[in-house]
């Protein structure tokens, strides 16, 4: 070979014998340094001879590969390398390919160590910016070959691995060469990125399989030496290609990650799918978040029917995320979010309920396994809670209207429920979404409860079809108590005692404010009815009284001005009589119960009214409770075993507390005696007055219309001739003609504010504004004319004025005047 | 497209006359991809490895994901030089195993003619096929391990109705026995060779290639 080289070296061209000189005698001996310096010095001085360079160094590289001169294939790779980096950017374009089908001939070869030499000097090439674009180039091969590379099952672990990671190595290469360029084949496009992602997701897993398997001391010391292992080096490639991720790519790059998740059935394990969704997380730009919570909740409605393990995987997933994206996670659709997590939980209760994941019950539909839907039931209200905690309050009030609005109120809402779930499926709806809404409401803290509470939220909630059952009462009662609480005081309240002095508790009040007060105003009554109904229920157990107790302190912390306290102080007495009377039949252990919970109550609030004769009254009542009834106190009543007797009647004198007294000892600090006199009776709302008294109330209407009619005619007709029988009759009949119209009429213009989207409705709101707009422009026409001009000549300039000033009535409402 | 991607392989460096080109540069005249799918243990890896290695390991463990091998043969003058990408069989690697399809020439459709199972689910794996890969695709059907005549369960008339009803070619194997494994690989190349040419008939006609500007350098500077 030297000898033919020797013979006709002079004919040959000089780039060639410049690269001849660089090999050896001997491939130990390595590159000949002083002649690369040569060559590189040479491609330098005439950069038009480089890809001439290029390919006789690639020519004689794969004749060497394929003679399995391995020594002499590493010198050449070598002094490709050394080119590549010396030599500047724009000149190396075509060189490139010549670099680029060597990398590829190495990468082509079976033995491992010129696939990593291979890989080794395309992530040197890949770590050039080159400025000069390339069309034509294509990475198609590297992208395929790099991840079979990474799923390397080499007989040798050592050697496997050391492929794998050349592997991994590779795709960060291709990554970062071709992220850049819009030129060039993207990368992002599903064909790659559904070979780059479960390649490294792949590595990433069994990173998770060998750590926990301990190696030997020696081995471990051994690997400490070594940078890095293969599922570090993966988790730092997949955070590399996650960061240059656009917006428009996150979906290409998440894609393939779910598709690995399910066919690896990674779901039900949660670590890795709950790390690997950590890691995307928190390596995307955090503007983009939200699209990668979307496509989990894609994915978790796309995986509607498979078994509830995989469900409570996805949405365990989501509540990390959730969790990491937070203000970020919901993104613009709100509403859609949580819509989907609601109807997860309606599909979880109807397959707990139906037992099969088809309506049908095909063959193919698997054995629910009830725990684990309640499971996944668990972990869906805790990610609402999880979603909802990133919001606004604005939000997040919005957000406690819709689950409310999906609850299955008889008589308010229709049944959500499906006719085959039944009663049973409904009351499980309604203790799921209740549960949510509780975790929505936590930590809730709004100044102005007055919008963030509107009736059309409280009515429902505050509605008696949710009394009758107890975990659901207890339920509106506790988001009650969260809603009420914006000062954290609650877990002062959590059991209910009797607190001698209440500084001890360090509560923190603010003032009422007004819009509190106007809260109250509206809506106290209902408060208490709830209140006092709930006192009423048999059912009711300590956890009950304990919320009671917590609700009737924080509204008296949060909501109370003069008028409510002396409003709470008539409901705890009303209480007392309650409990007294037993006209509801409650057995004796809800009897002292409440007892024990007026007791408690008064002691709280006597001691925030700072009335020095008023504690002493409770006190003294207190006390000698504590001697003779020990069971009305709710230290005796709310413990494990309590002791009460077989009847509570026949109590009297010292041990109740007397409203006679209460109001006169408050009378003297200046508060209403008058009220605090009457004892409380539970007042309706309006809308329960209205349906209640409705007959009555149309009676009287009927026979106002009746007399107007009439009277003016008297005169001329008989009122004999004018009204029979018949007529009376037409006329209800007609009334209620009209009231149900009336109805039909309201329900569909509720109907309508909430099916319709947002611009329909503001849409219609605006022509009403419009025609408003016109009327006004009427009215200011006929009464209001312009000045007559002074003197009838006008100046230009004064013209002027006028067309820039315009008078108050052309002034056009803005239009935010609509909403 | 895939044609038209081999056919930038193939002159990847225009300019250089075509025997040096199969001398230096490109030590080939056509590059095709080849995809072997179908049912774990069926034994395309044992396929691939006769073809490519001449050896039949026994006890082949299950392949992880994608396997690549390469060999270039000569057909009728012609150096072929094949891409082979041997594919898990398993379920799970599915997503990855089906990112290989859509840049395939050909597609090796493996079953077991000793299991039934391996057969009935190859219209499965039509759909996959139909769904991922390229339309221009060359499928073969292949049922392997005829050397266990004794167990057959799929009976080669049955095979044949089936492969001419999608219309594939079709084929049985032995990669213990060696049967008919250069003649399946061959006869592919073969088909792929002709496929390619009617291709770049048509495409040499109707569009330049891209890079063609190139040639001038290299005709500029002579040594």
């Amino acid at each position: 070979m030297t000898g033919v080289c020797g013979c006709c070296g002079a004919l040959r061209p000089r780039y060639k014998r410049l690269v001849d000189n660089i090999f050896p005698e001997d491939p130990e001996d390595g590159l000949v340094k002083a002649n690369m310096e040569k060559l590189t010095f040479y491609a330098l001085s005439a950069p038009e001879k480089l890809d001439r360079i290029g390919a006789y160094l690639s020519e004689r590289l794969s004749r060497d590969v394929a003679r399995h001169r391995y020594g002499y294939v590493c010198i050449a790779m070598e002094a490709l390398d050394q080119l590549l980096m010396a030599c500047h950017c724009q000149s190396i374009n075509l060189f490139v390919e010549s670099f680029l089908k060597m990398v590829r001939k190495l990468l082509e070869a079976d033995k491992p160590d010129l696939q990593i030499l291979g890989t080794n000097s395309f992530v040197k090439f890949a770590n050039i910016e080159e400025d000069t674009p390339s069309y034509h180039r294509s990475y198609d091969f590297f992208v395929s070959r790099f991840s079979e590379m990474c799923h390397s099952s080499y007989e040798d672990p050592d050697i496997r691995t050391k492929i794998r990671m050349a592997g991994i190595k590779g795709l960060q290469g291709v990554v970062r060469k071709t992220v850049n360029d819009e030129l060039q084949a993207n990368i992002w496009d599903p064909q790659h990125m559904d070979k780059i992602v479960p390649s490294l997701l792949f590595n990433l897993q069994q990173g998770e399989g060998t750590e926990s398997r301990s190696p030997s001391p020696l081995q471990a010391s051994e690997k400490e030496k070594e940078k890095e292992s293969p599922a570090e080096l993966t988790e730092r490639c997949f955070r590399e290609l996650l960061g240059r991720a656009a917006y428009g790519n996150i979906k290409n790059a998440v894609n393939p990650v779910l598709m690995h998740l399910d066919n690896h059935s990674l779901w039900e394990g949660k670590s890795f799918a709950v790390r690997c969704f950590k890691i995307i997380m928190y390596s995307i730009q955090s503007q983009h978040s939200h699209l990668v919570i979307q496509q989990l909740l894609g994915h978790l409605d796309a995986n509607s029917k498979n078994s509830a393990t995989v469900r409570a995987g996805i949405v365990e997933v989501l509540l990390e995320a959730a969790a990491i994206a937070s203000s970020g996670s919901v993104g613009p659709t709100v509403l859609e979010v949580f819509n989907t997590l609601l109807r997860q939980l309606r599909l979880s209760v109807d397959y707990e309920l139906t037992g099969c994941y088809d309506s049908c019950g095909n063959i193919g539909s698997k054995v629910i396994k009830e725990h684990e839907e309640r499971q996944l039931q668990e972990a869906v209200i805790k990610t609402i809670g999880s979603f909802a905690n990133t919001l606004p309050t604005y939000q997040r009030s919005e957000v406690m209207l819709f689950i409310i609005g999906k609850i299955p109120v008889p008589g308010m809402h229709p049944t959500l429920a499906s006719a085959k779930s039944g009663f049973e499926g409904s009351r499980m709806i309604q203790v799921m979404l209740l549960k949510s809404l509780l975790q929505v409401t936590t930590g809730f803290q709004t100044t102005n409860m007055l919008t963030a509470l509107p009736s059309s939220f409280l009515d429902p909630l505050l509605s008696l079809t949710l009394m009758e059952d107890a975990e659901i009462r207890l339920l509106v009662l506790e988001i009650l108590v969260s809603l009420i609480d914006r000062h954290d005081n609650q877990p002062k309240f959590s059991s209910i005692s009797i607190i001698s002095d209440i500084s001890v508790l360090k509560l923190r009040v603010d003032k009422c404010s007004r819009q509190d007060n106007l809260f109250m105003k509206k809506h106290s009554q209902q408060l208490y009815r709830h209140i006092y109904m709930a006192c009423k229920e048999e059912n009711s157990g300590q956890r009950h009284f304990e919320t009671l107790y917590a609700l009737l302190a924080l509204i008296s912390m949060e909501l109370a001005n003069e008028e409510v306290v002396v409003d709470l102080i008539r409901l705890a007495l009303a209480m007392q009589d309650l409990a007294l009377s037993n006209e509801d039949m409650l057995p004796v252990y809800n009897r002292c119960a409440v007892h024990a919970l007026s007791a408690a109550y008064l002691n709280l609030i006597c001691q925030l009214t700072t009335v020095p004769s008023f504690c002493q009254h409770v006190h003294e009542v207190i006390e000698t409770r504590q001697k003779e009834v020990p069971f009305l106190l709710p230290e005796s009543v709310f413990i494990e075993n309590p002791s009460v007797p077989k009847s509570v009647d026949k109590l009297e004198g010292d041990v109740l507390f007397l409203q006679s007294k209460i109001t006169e000892v408050l009378g003297g600090s200046g508060y209403n005696t008058d009220r605090l006199a009457t004892p409380y009776v539970p007042q309706f709302t309006d809308e329960d007055r209205l349906s209640k008294r409705k007959s009555i109330g149309e009676t009287i209407s009927l026979q106002v219309e009746v007399e107007s009619r009439n009277s003016p005619e008297k005169e001329e007709r008989t009122p004999a001739e004018e009204i029979t029988f018949e007529t009376l009759k037409n006329a209800i009949v007609d009334s209620i003609g009209m009231e149900e119209q009336e109805r039909e009429r309201r329900r569909q213009v509720v109907e309508k504010f909430q099916k319709a989207p947002f611009e329909e409705i503001a849409a219609h709101c605006g022509a009403r504004a419009t025609s408003l707009q016109s009327k006004l422009n009427q009215i200011f026409e006929i009464t209001i004319r312009p000045p007559p001009s002074p003197s009838g000549t006008i100046t230009a300039g004064y013209g002027q004025m006028q067309s820039r000033s315009v008078p108050v009535y052309e002034m056009k409402f803005p239009d935010l005047c609509v909403y | 497209m895939n044609a038209w991607s081999n056919e930038r392989e193939i002159i990847i460096n225009p300019g250089i006359s075509p025997v040096f080109v199969r001398m230096s540069m490109e030590d080939y005249d056509h590059l095709f991809k080849i995809v072997l799918i179908g049912n774990a243990g069926v034994g395309k890896t044992c396929l691939v490895r006769r073809f490519t290695q001449g050896l039949f390991p026994p006890g082949q463990g299950a392949t992880i994901g994608v396997d690549f091998m390469i060999k270039t043969v000569e057909i009728n003058g012609e150096k072929v030089k094949l891409q082979i990408w041997d594919t898990a069989g398993q379920e799970r690697f599915r997503s990855i195993t089906q990112s290989y399809y859509r840049s395939a020439n050909a597609l090796i459709l493996t079953y077991d003619i000793t299991c039934e199972d391996s057969f009935r689910c190859l219209p499965e794996w039509l759909r996959e096929i139909e769904q991922y890969a390229n339309s221009k695709v060359v499928t073969v059907l292949v049922g392997n391990k005829i050397d266990l005549t004794e167990r057959r369960e799929v009976l080669r008339e049955r095979a044949e109705e089936f492969a001419e009803a999608q219309s594939m070619l079709y084929l049985e194997t032995s990669a213990k026995e060696s049967d008919n494994v250069e003649k399946l690989f061959l006869d592919l190349a073969c088909k792929l060779i002709r496929e390619a040419k009617q291709n770049s008939l048509v495409n040499s006609v109707s569009s330049p290639m891209p890079g063609e500007g190139k040639t001038i350098s290299y005709l500029n500077c002579c040594s």
